[in-house]
């Protein structure tokens, strides 16, 4: 078998915390967006642009469902599926600890929840053309801005993070949490010293689309301390682009034979990044040079970089309800963004379509939308029911829900296998899943739901 | 006609005096803005810049010494001066004004400018083109009714050294609005910058952008001038820039940065440090065309240039005297045998004596120099002598007519030949030289090395003329313990910190109820075996503890050793308990290292309490070496020089015991 340059992982064990409304039993990767679960987009994305397999790294207890799922949809690409146990609290980064012994090459790392229209090649170009350790890249944000959640208001302020990267050159040299910091940010001077400027973005989106060397699974493997990619091993990666492989190991770059000495080099990070002899040749040789005064990258051994999604494309992380429902409300307007020659199409064949007044909408497998309805800017799951005489507004039906006779919906959420009974109105409302909602409810900004579990965590 | 009338002239304020402190003794015979560099006085090279941007009426505002600033600009009139073509020049000033905010106030009320303008030093020496920034500031002022004013920094190079002009902004990307200013330190580096949060989240896309040169040149609005009126407390540019950032929204006003482009040249010269830097600058033809063969003082040619940038007047003579790299001699000067001349100026009718170096010197008008020597980094002022062997080194500066006697070594000291009423002597050279005090806390030049972070003195020292460092030292990489392994060392909510503070408590408990020692140990023991401690951490966790008790802690009466004394009178047994053996009392030690560092008053008093220690025989000597044997010496310096004497005292006192032994025995 031939080697490929990269090779594609997506992780997608995540609990969906963030969107526990929409959630109910199933796993968060087989949300509907539209006609395919939210998996597929990843999976169609990297299809795009030529690979040939991906790893998929799933929670055990809902391996055979998403298998099952993935097997019925649109998909050429060859998929390799890994489990994870179910009770173990497993980060990003222990993802790709467990499957080490599968990467060969450098790799592709994405989670499960991208929605975007992107190209990869700028952020595998970038990562190419500067040898670069890392690579990330970042979207636009404010895809959801114009869209109410429905429910119940809450003041939600979306975590950010503060993303500071150098402007000529596109390193990625800072990377925090806004809630890191109190009143003050604080930067550490020689970052400033040594790259002169560096420009903070505050509204940038981290896509968890990241390509990375091999030598980071190794050098995972050896810190098992790093249990998030994102949250821990990133920010530490980014400072330590700054600092300076410690003297003794420059001096003595090969003495892998004495135990003591190796012992000491495997913790630090430069052992895994270290040049060898070839690449440092070439970099003495070549003309470029990054730096007006200074050896190319500053000498520097580890480089990160960034690429920022150009202004006109998509890209979304459904991993909030309320990007959840934005992406879903928005999906038929930007399908021919994404797919332009109709390869994909929105309205499923297998679906029942006695409507005559719709409007960019989507719907999925065997659903039923029937005659003397009136139905816009809406989502409908596969197998769900609208029965005749509805009107539904910029709306989520999901999988297996019924709307009776007479009802009229805006701006809400059904879920699946809900029920809302005839002559309900309903607008900015969530009906949980398997909830029944009674004859002739007229509700407004309400989270109905069976569960009384949920926690009701205000975030201010 | 109409059209011709509404034409918008450019005005323009030249602010004199600037620096007055930072130029000592010059500054205290005339004003700064005529001090001559290149031989060219600074107020030329601004009012050049001013006339190159197409200015057309210039204010410049003086108020220690009008009436000589008023005199040059009266003489650069009448002599045709470069800048005197298309431009008018108004000299004012006020006798109540005493800082750069009373000059702005005082301009506000005289009510002479009518529209935006050009603000800068009479001491900035720049290439720049104002005009572009000057239209840019108009369009940002049209947008944004609050926009005060537009500042103009310049790029610096990657590690020049500090000279109090630099700075770090956070602007916004989009539209130049300055969110942040924080003026470089002069001695030392930052660790950290802190820049409010909001900044960040307020903009999407904010640039923070290190290093940048302020050459104090600003585009103003009307706005600006009345700010200072309303706001009495500002007395610098800084305030003024301070005041907005922190009052934005109650002063309704905003600051926006403009950048040079590379090729321009900007730089302020406000201490001796940057005069020698701008010198040079200007004799390399950075600020082109502001150089000495351009005339800009008046239209004719005054220099030949030749190469390796020597600037040599026709008029002056030099009789086989080496002149090597940037050198500029004016007229009627004279230079004698076996001289070397390398990166200095020498003003107008000078004479310079036979087998002398000179380096990085600046000579003005008429000095006199006697054979053999050797001047190295430092400025003399007008008609002074200095006498024959003379080394004058360091940063000295010599102020005018002055008359140093032959044989002198001066290194880093100001020279001025009659003694002020403020002046503080420190020594006298002769009749008309006296050293004074230049009012700064002695320390090493600048050249010498900043970098080395020794003692980190709150010293605010003017920076002095030094050699200008050419190679780019690398930053280094200072990374404090929290951030370089931060996630590789997992938090200690362990055992041991539990078992730490289970002891902690029992003996604070001990302590203040006065309970059994023999309780105490009890309790420890059983917390020992609770948590699994072995017999080497028992006694590395109770010293600890012992000594973190709140007395300890905060000694009464700062006294740390009286509190020490209480405790162990009371807790002595338990202590004694556990530090039996040699190893047990280095552990106990290797504790008291851990403390050193939490408890400043340990740390003050160290040597005394490990004296303690083993006066009332918890350590032994031996345990005492060998500990301090193990210090690291780089590590723990400090720790090591505070127990230097008591270890020396303590190998006397062990001599002295094998003597007296080899006594009895004899």
């Amino acid at each position: 078998m031939v080697t490929q340059e990269f090779q594609a992982i997506i992780l997608a064990a995540g609990q969906g915390t963030r969107l526990p409304e929409v959630l109910a039993d199933s796993p968060k990767c087989l949300l509907p967006i539209g006609p395919y679960p939210l998996i597929w987009y990843p999976l169609n994305m990297l299809q795009q642009h030529n690979f040939q397999e991906v790893i998929i790294v799933v929670l055990e207890s809902e391996r055979t469902e998403i298998q099952q799922t993935l097997e019925r949809a649109p998909l050429k690409i060859k998929m390799d599926f890994v489990a994870i146990d179910s009770d173990s609290d497993f980060g990003t980064a222990d993802s790709l600890r467990l499957i080490h012994d599968k990467i060969k090459s450098d790799f592709l790392v994405l989670s499960c929840d991208i929605v975007s229209n992107v190209s990869l090649f700028p952020l595998i170009n970038k990562f190419r053309q500067h040898d670069a350790a890392m690579a990330a890249l970042l979207f636009k944000s404010g895809f959801e801005s114009d869209v109410t959640l429905p429910g119940p208001k809450t003041k939600h302020k979306p975590e950010r993070d503060l993303i500071g990267i150098h402007p000529e050159s596109d390193r990625l040299l800072f990377l925090a949490s806004t809630s890191d910091f109190e009143e003050v940010m604080s930067v550490n001077a020689h970052l400033l010293r040594k790259n002169g400027k560096m420009t903070i973005f505050s509204r940038l989106v981290d896509s968890h689309i990241y390509v990375m060397k091999k030598w980071i699974i190794d050098f995972l493997l050896k810190k098992e301390n790093f249990s998030t990619l994102k949250g821990e091993f990133l920010p530490y990666i980014i400072k330590k682009q700054m600092s300076k492989k410690s003297g003794s190991s420059v001096a003595a770059p090969d003495m892998h034979s004495e135990v003591g000495v190796n012992l000491k080099s495997e913790n630090d990070i430069f052992h895994y990044a270290s040049n060898s002899q070839l690449e440092q040749r070439i970099q003495k040789a070549t003309l470029f040079n990054d730096s007006r005064v200074k050896e190319p990258y500053n000498g520097d051994l580890i480089r990160c970089y960034a690429v920022i999604a150009p202004k006109d494309s998509i890209g979304v992380r459904v991993n909030t309800t309320l990007s959840f429902f934005a992406i879903n409300r928005k999906i038929s307007n930007v399908w021919s963004q994404f797919f332009k020659e109709q390869e994909h199409a929105l309205i499923s064949s297998h679906a029942v379509i006695n409507s005559t007044q719709t409007k960019e909408i989507s719907v999925g497998d065997s659903a039923k939308l029937s005659e003397k309805t009136s139905l816009n800017f809406s989502v409908f799951g596969a197998n769900c029911t609208i029965n005749p005489k509805n009107i539904i507004n910029k709306s989520i039906i999901m999988t297996s829900a019924i709307i009776e006779e007479g009802c009229n919906i805006e701006n809400c959420i059904v879920g699946s296998r809900a029920v809302v009974k005839r002559g309900s109105v309903l607008k900015n409302c969530l009906i949980g899943p398997s909830y029944a909602v009674e004859e002739g409810t007229k509700k407004e900004n309400q989270h109905l739901t069976n569960a009384d579990g949920f926690m009701e965590i205000d975030i201010q | 006609m109409n059209q011709f009338e509404k034409k918008e002239v450019i005005q323009a304020i030249l602010i004199a005096d600037n620096n007055v402190d930072q130029l000592r003794p010059f500054s205290d015979e005339n004003s700064t803005a005529l001090l001559p560099l290149v031989n060219v006085s600074m107020l030329d090279y601004a009012l050049d810049a001013l006339n190159r941007s197409g200015i057309e009426e210039v204010f410049v505002y003086s108020s220690l010494h009008l009436r000589s600033v008023r005199e040059h600009i009266k003489n650069g009139i009448a002599s045709l001066n470069s800048w005197s073509v298309n431009m008018t020049v108004h000299v004012i000033g006020g006798e109540g004004c005493r800082c750069f905010g009373d000059a702005m106030r005082d301009l506000d009320a005289k009510a002479l400018i009518r529209g935006n303008f050009i603000l800068l030093g009479a001491d900035v020496v720049t290439n720049a083109d104002l005009r572009p920034i000057f239209e840019q500031h108009k369009k940002t002022a049209k947008y944004d009714k609050g926009a005060a004013a537009t500042l103009v920094f310049k790029e610096a190079a990657t590690s020049s050294i500090r000279t109090g002009n630099e700075v770090m902004i956070a602007v916004d990307q989009q539209n130049n609005r300055l969110h942040h200013h924080q003026r470089l330190r002069l001695h030392g580096k930052e660790s950290h910058f802190e820049v409010p949060l909001e900044v960040f989240l307020n903009n999407s896309e904010v640039a923070l952008l290190h290093n940048l040169i302020d050459p104090q040149i600003a585009i103003g609005s009307p706005s600006m001038l009345s700010l200072f009126s309303d706001n009495f407390d500002f007395e610098t540019r800084d305030d003024f820039v301070r005041g907005i950032l922190i009052n934005e929204e109650i002063l309704d006003s905003r600051i926006y940065v403009s950048v040079l482009p590379r090729g321009q040249y900007a730089r302020k010269v406000n201490n001796w440090l940057t005069y020698c830097m701008v010198s040079q600058d200007v004799m390399n033809r950075w600020a082109y065309p502001l150089v000495p063969d351009m005339g800009i003082n008046c239209l004719a040619q005054q220099y030949v240039y030749l190469k390796n940038n020597i600037y040599k007047s026709r008029k002056s003579t030099f009789i086989k005297a080496a002149l090597r790299e940037n050198v500029a001699v004016q007229a009627g000067s004279q230079v004698e045998a076996g001289t070397s001349v390398s990166c200095s100026v020498i003003g107008k009718n000078c004479k310079v004596g036979k087998n002398c170096v000179l380096m990085n010197a600046f000579l003005m008008d008429g000095v006199h120099i006697g054979d053999d020597c050797k001047l190295d980094c430092c400025v003399v002022g007008f008609g002074s002598k200095i006498g024959a062997g003379s080394t004058i080194a360091e940063g000295t500066v010599v102020g005018s007519k002055c008359a140093i006697p032959a044989g002198k070594l001066l290194k880093n000291v100001v020279i001025k030949s009659v003694l002020g009423d403020d002046d503080d002597l420190v020594e006298k050279l002769g009749e008309h030289a006296f050293i004074i005090d230049d009012k700064q806390e002695t320390q090493s030049t600048y050249a010498s090395d900043s970098e080395d972070e020794v003692l980190p003195t709150a010293a605010t020292g003017i920076p002095k003329v030094a050699r200008v460092p050419t190679i780019c030292e690398e930053s280094d990489y200072t990374s404090s313990s929290d951030e370089d392994e931060s996630r590789a060392v997992s938090p200690l909510v362990d055992d041991t910190n539990i078992f730490l503070a289970e002891v902690m408590d029992s003996l604070a408990r001990g302590f203040q109820e006065k309970s059994n020692p023999d309780f105490l140990i009890l309790e420890i023991n059983s917390s020992r075996y609770a948590y699994n401690m072995s017999l080497k951490e028992v006694n590395f966790y109770v010293v600890k503890a012992l000594f973190s008790l709140q007395d300890i802690k905060e000694p009464a009466n700062q006294n740390v050793l009286v509190a020490i004394n209480n405790v162990l009178k009371q807790l002595g047994p338990v202590l004694s308990n556990y530090i039996k053996t040699p190893d047990a009392m280095l552990q106990c030690l290797r504790a008291l290292e851990d403390i050193y560092e939490e408890n400043e008053f340990v740390r003050s008093k160290i040597s005394k309490v490990v004296h303690y220690l083993y006066d009332k025989d918890f350590v032994s000597e031996d345990a005492i070496i060998a500990w301090y044997e193990q210090l690291d010496v780089e590590d723990h310096r400090a720790l090591r020089q505070s127990l230097k004497e008591l270890i020396e005292w303590l190998d006397q006192s062990s001599e002295e015991d094998e003597d007296d032994d080899e006594d009895e025995s004899d």
